[in-house]
């Protein structure tokens, strides 16, 4: 990630505590290091575990994972899981926030109060009444039943809430007197000077989302509707047997590349959206 | 990923809204109503209507002859259950194995990486790297890592003459290994947050302790620690949620075992409902753990709310 | 801002796209054939290429086939897709499992599909239909007289020795150990050690959830034991003698000869370690043969596995089956498909794909399986041992009865617990679990309510 911006102190942290932190990350880079290394291994090369570069490289792992999972498919699922999720969150956060900053009404704290149970009551807990739910609504077996649970969003809502407060009222009577709506308002005056809250929010649903398991593990059945994890999952599942390590390993580049990419090229903006999912 | 804990109070402290006057109370209803009634549904469907089943689920017994309330029955089954004894235990030690070493590790990175240059940023972005592919990714590389034998932790031990371990296959061995994943997976996440920490003291703090001629030791143990609490408070309980709420890996590496050995608390729910159709041991194990979620919660507002109210 | 929603629109709009521009055949009936990939092998890949051989040949039927990982994540996805309402017209289900699914009718009985015996149809009906498959099998596929699956690829288990490792120790490859006695006696001379450290061992077998049970099933009955009640899905004989010394003969390999790795071995890392040559001989599925005989860089021999009391396997592998719930049509499509994927030349294909034996009896009078025996003999032993098989563990419950016994399988091997101990408490563990059953039934008695 780029620097963060602040002072530079003559921090006087002990050399060894900065050489041992050099060399946990040496540790840590040593995972991902091998999945480099073994994907790109001859098959049967008999050095699995080795971490020397092969010095024939091929991509036959890359085109025997493409052969053996549908990864481009299980890549459009993720996707549209994801831009889903995150669509119908921006329409529900918006318009919980807006509420709950600037409309008064009686029960208001309540509601808000309710709001952020939510925060407590991870969906992932609730997984197996969930899943009862989302077959009852028809949606088992479906992306939409992997996004329900998610549509509502108490986290989005909160972050919502605390951008469009601090947005000055004086805008928003200006926009009153001219007769814009509520919709016009939010959407004319809020949503555009509180672009940073929602790309940060953007960034963290679509991360978490991305990444997820359990739940779609729970709800989708179909092939044609995994995602990349469960994708991920069932394809080492049948390597493994084969003990076909360097295609599990290439299986594996090939599914964290999109988010790996995505960070390495935009991450201050990651950074910083993680950042304000915890800040106050 | 979404956490918003400690806030959450300030959000309960609410300021009052400008009114608008010169509306009947029904009518200043129908608009905040209106716009919340999308979030409503869905959190009705999916997080107070699951309470309810749950609730519903842990006091009744579905037997082959029907249904029928046993009140606390499913509660005292649960926790005379062994198996379910262990995963509490299991989840309480991986929770205690992950959060305390991802927490010195993430303040060791933040601490040495804090602060321009290349080799800085280039070392925390790799730190960062593990938060960002999916937990299942990084146990199919952990697959190989610890398989024994011919894996590569006990290939490299072998090269170096050491005796090799069954990581995974010991029951001695497996949950650590399982947290040693989950360290290696979040404390970058962490490193963030406690660099945000550090960069939030004010150099001032720093520069008195230098002149009163404090080696880092002491300014770490009397500037940087006390000033960081606040964010420990909160990275603590995030960490501490994952520990119970994400057990992907568990799937993928060693579904439960050897003998319960890595059996944790979501799993064990899991298990209880999927394989052994078990609907009112899963529900009151959930009950159990929404407790203990709960309290957790309530754990990082009374702590968050510490320090604001010395203010 | 807007190019964010833009972004979200053009996804969905994309997704949308791919879901309408998905072909339609608007006249087969669509089937889904789940399957498990429950070893070795590229089973995966082959499944495909038959199922498309199917479609081909069969235009009213579009079958898709759908992996479903282990045996037991396979009866768990089978059981959430019944419960979601949109059951599989055919699932490759272990055959063990049907006892379990019979008694929570989640399977239908295919004996209407099958027909009866009549005077204008000889050689219909049930017997003539089960007496295609090896009598093995029948008591894992017959429950209460009906048929409830339809054996599609079977198993034993087998000892796997390198023949290399043999001779370099002085041992005949050709006479590989027959009995417990020899089986310790090779293990002891073919294990190697550098100071603590072991570099080979003599014997592994594999201990993981699903091949734990069925392994020590096979020394169990090799040492004169039942395993469980046939006839009755109630009651398992985890307690006894027999699984005693079994449990215990498994115990001294590991702790007293130190010839077997401890703690839990995984069924891939017991043949990782047999093909690096870190192991010199193994006990697993016949199912991996074709792997191991495609992979393994050494010659191999395969054996029986040795017994102590008398020689019996357990066999292993699975059934087809249908779940309740299906649509006329569906179902029709789906036993299109099911006698399809038996018939002695299918069963015979997949037999020599993947090492299973083929559980129809017919598929070994195929000259192409013929020339087959007569290039791999040791197919050829798989067959053989099929005379000492006996049905595999099927209860109410099974896996998490087989769970039971796993656990403190793996505790013993790795030293947590004795094997005296760990029986009791698998034992209390399986009877707990059963206990509704029994209550319903065997305990089910007059004057009681």
């Amino acid at each position: 990630m780029s620097a963060l911006p602040g002072p530079v102190t003559r921090e006087v942290t002990p050399r060894i505590a900065r050489w041992v932190v050099a060399g946990l990350a040496l540790v840590w880079a040593v995972p991902f290091w091998w999945m480099l290394v073994a994907a790109f291994r001859p098959a049967g090369s008999g050095a699995d575990a080795s971490l020397l570069p092969s010095l024939a490289p091929t991509l036959a792992n890359f085109a025997e994972a493409w052969a053996s999972a549908d990864f481009p498919l299980y890549f459009l699922n993720s996707l549209a899981l994801c831009a889903g999720i995150l669509a119908v969150q921006l329409v529900t956060a918006s318009l919980a926030g807006y509420v709950f900053a600037r409309l008064e009404f009686p029960g208001r704290g309540f509601l808000f109060g309710l709001f952020l149970v939510q925060l407590m009551l991870v969906p992932v807990v609730l997984l197996v009444p969930n899943l009862k739910t989302v077959a009852s609504l028809g949606l088992y077996d479906t992306l939409p039943g992997v996004m329900a649970p998610y549509f509502a969003t108490a986290f989005g809502t909160f972050l919502m809430r605390q951008s469009f407060r601090e947005v000055p009222r004086e805008l928003e009577d200006a926009a009153l007197i001219d007769g814009a709506g509520w919709w016009a308002r939010i959407r004319h005056v809020y949503l555009p000077l509180t672009k940073p809250a929602l790309v940060a929010f953007s960034i963290v649903s679509v991360t978490s989302h991305w990444n997820e398991f359990l739940w779609p593990l729970m709800v989708i059945n179909s092939p044609d509707k995994r995602p990349l994890t469960l994708g991920l999952a069932s394809f080492t599942l049948s390597a493994e047997g084969m003990q076909a390590w360097g295609l599990i390993a290439a299986g594996t580049f090939l599914v964290s590349l999109p988010l790996l990419a995505a960070f390495l090229i935009f991450q201050r903006r990651f950074v910083n959206s993680f950042l304000a999912s915890g800040i106050k | 990923m979404t956490h918003a804990l400690p806030t959450t109070q300030a959000a309960l402290a609410a300021e009052p809204p400008a009114a608008r006057a010169g509306r009947r109370p029904a009518a200043r209803l129908l608009l905040p109503l209106a716009l919340l009634s999308p979030s409503l549904v869905f959190l009705a469907l999916f997080t107070y209507w699951p309470v309810v089943e749950v609730l519903w689920d842990a006091t009744h017994q579905v037997t082959r002859r029907g249904t029928r309330f046993v009140g606390l029955d499913n509660f005292a089954a649960l926790f005379a259950d062994p198996t379910f004894q262990r995963a509490l235990l299991n989840n309480g030690l991986y929770a205690l194995g992950t959060v305390v070493p991802s927490l010195v590790l993430a303040l060791a990175f933040a601490l040495a990486l804090n602060g321009a240059g290349r080799v800085r940023a280039l070392l925390r972005a790799l730190f960062f790297l593990p938060v960002m592919i999916p937990l299942v990714a990084a146990a199919a590389l952990f697959l190989f890592l610890f398989l024994p034998g011919i894996g590569l932790i006990d290939h490299h031990l072998a090269r170096l003459g050491l005796a090799s371990a069954n990581w995974l296959g010991d029951p001695d061995l497996a949950l650590s290994a399982i947290t040693v994943l989950t360290v290696w997976k979040n404390a970058g996440y962490y490193m963030l947050f406690i660099l945000a920490g550090l960069q939030a003291i004010p150099d001032e703090a720093r520069e008195a302790a230098l002149l009163d001629g404090a080696g880092p030791w002491q300014r770490l143990r009397y500037v940087t620690l006390p000033a960081l609490r606040p964010t420990f408070a909160f990275v603590g309980v995030i960490a501490l949620l994952n520990a119970v709420t994400q057990v992907d890996h568990v799937f993928v590496l060693t579904k439960g075992g050897p003998s319960d050995a890595t059996k944790l608390l979501l799993f064990y729910i899991y298990e209880q409902a999927a394989e052994r159709y078990d609907a009112g041991r899963a529900a009151a194990a959930t009950v159990v753990t929404l407790g203990l979620l709960a309290a957790l919660t309530a754990l990082s507002l009374s702590r968050a709310q510490g320090p604001e109210a010395a203010r | 801002m807007i190019s964010w929603w833009k972004g979200a629109a053009l996804a969905l709009a994309l997704a949308a796209v791919a879901g309408l521009a998905a072909p339609r055949t608007a006249l087969a009936t669509d089937i889904e054939l789940f399957f498990p990939v429950p070893v070795d092998g590229a089973l995966a890949r082959n499944m495909t290429g038959l199922i498309k051989e199917f479609n081909d040949a069969h235009p009213d039927v579009k079958a898709t086939p759908v992996f479903t990982g282990s045996y037991d994540d396979t009866l768990l996805k089978t059981r959430a897709a019944i419960k979601a309402g949109k059951p599989p017209a055919a699932v490759i289900m272990s055959a063990n499992f049907l006892t379990d699914l019979a008694i929570e009718r989640e399977i239908t009985p295919m004996d209407d599909l099958i027909g009866k015996e009549g005077k204008d149809q000889p050689g219909k009906g049930q017997e003539a239909f089960m007496g295609q498959f090896f009598p093995a099998l029948h008591p894992n596929a017959l429950i209460d007289r009906k048929v409830y699956g339809v054996p599609f690829h079977n198993s034993t288990p087998l000892l796997y020795i390198n023949a290399d490792h043999f001779k370099e120790v002085g041992l005949d490859p050709e006479k590989p150990p027959r009995t417990w006695d020899e089986l310790d006696a090779a293990a002891r001379k073919l294990t190697k050690r550098e100071g603590d450290r072991t570099t080979r061992w003599g014997l592994m077998m594999p201990s993981n959830y699903d091949y734990g049970g069925w392994i020590l099933e096979a020394l169990t009955m090799s040492n004169g034991g039942r395993y469980y009640n046939e006839e009755y899905g109630g009651e398992v004989y985890y307690d006894t003698p027999t699984m005693l010394g079994a449990l215990t003969f498994w115990s001294n390999l590991v702790h007293k000869a130190k010839v077997h790795p401890a703690g839990e071995q995984k069924g891939p890392a017991v043949t990782g370690a047999f093909l690096a040559g870190q192991a010199s001989m193994m006990i697993i599925s016949t199912g991996s043969l074709t792997f191991i005989r495609d992979t393994a860089k050494f010659p191999f021999r395969v054996a029986f596995v040795p017994m102590n009391v008398r020689q019996a396997v357990p066999i292993g592998g699975a059934s087809l089956v249908q779940p309740t719930g299906l649509s006329p049509e569906k179902r029709a499509a789906g036993w299109t498909l099911i006698q399809w994927l038996t018939s002695a030349e299918k069963s015979g294909w997949w037999s020599r794909a993947t090492g299973y034996f083929a559980p129809n009896k017919a598929a070994y009078d195929l000259p192409e399986m013929k020339a087959f025996l007569e290039k791999n003999p040791d197919a050829k032993i798989a067959v053989d041992q099929l005379a000492n098989a006996k049905p595999w563990f099927a209860t109410y419950r099974t896996v998490p009865v087989r769970k039971a016994i796993e656990d403190e399988l793996q505790a013993v091997l790795s030293g947590k617990r004795q094997p005296k101990e760990a029986l009791a408490a698998a034992q209390k563990a399986a009877d707990a679990l059963m206990r509704p059953y029994v209550e319903d039934t065997a305990l089910r008695l007059p004057g009681a309510e």
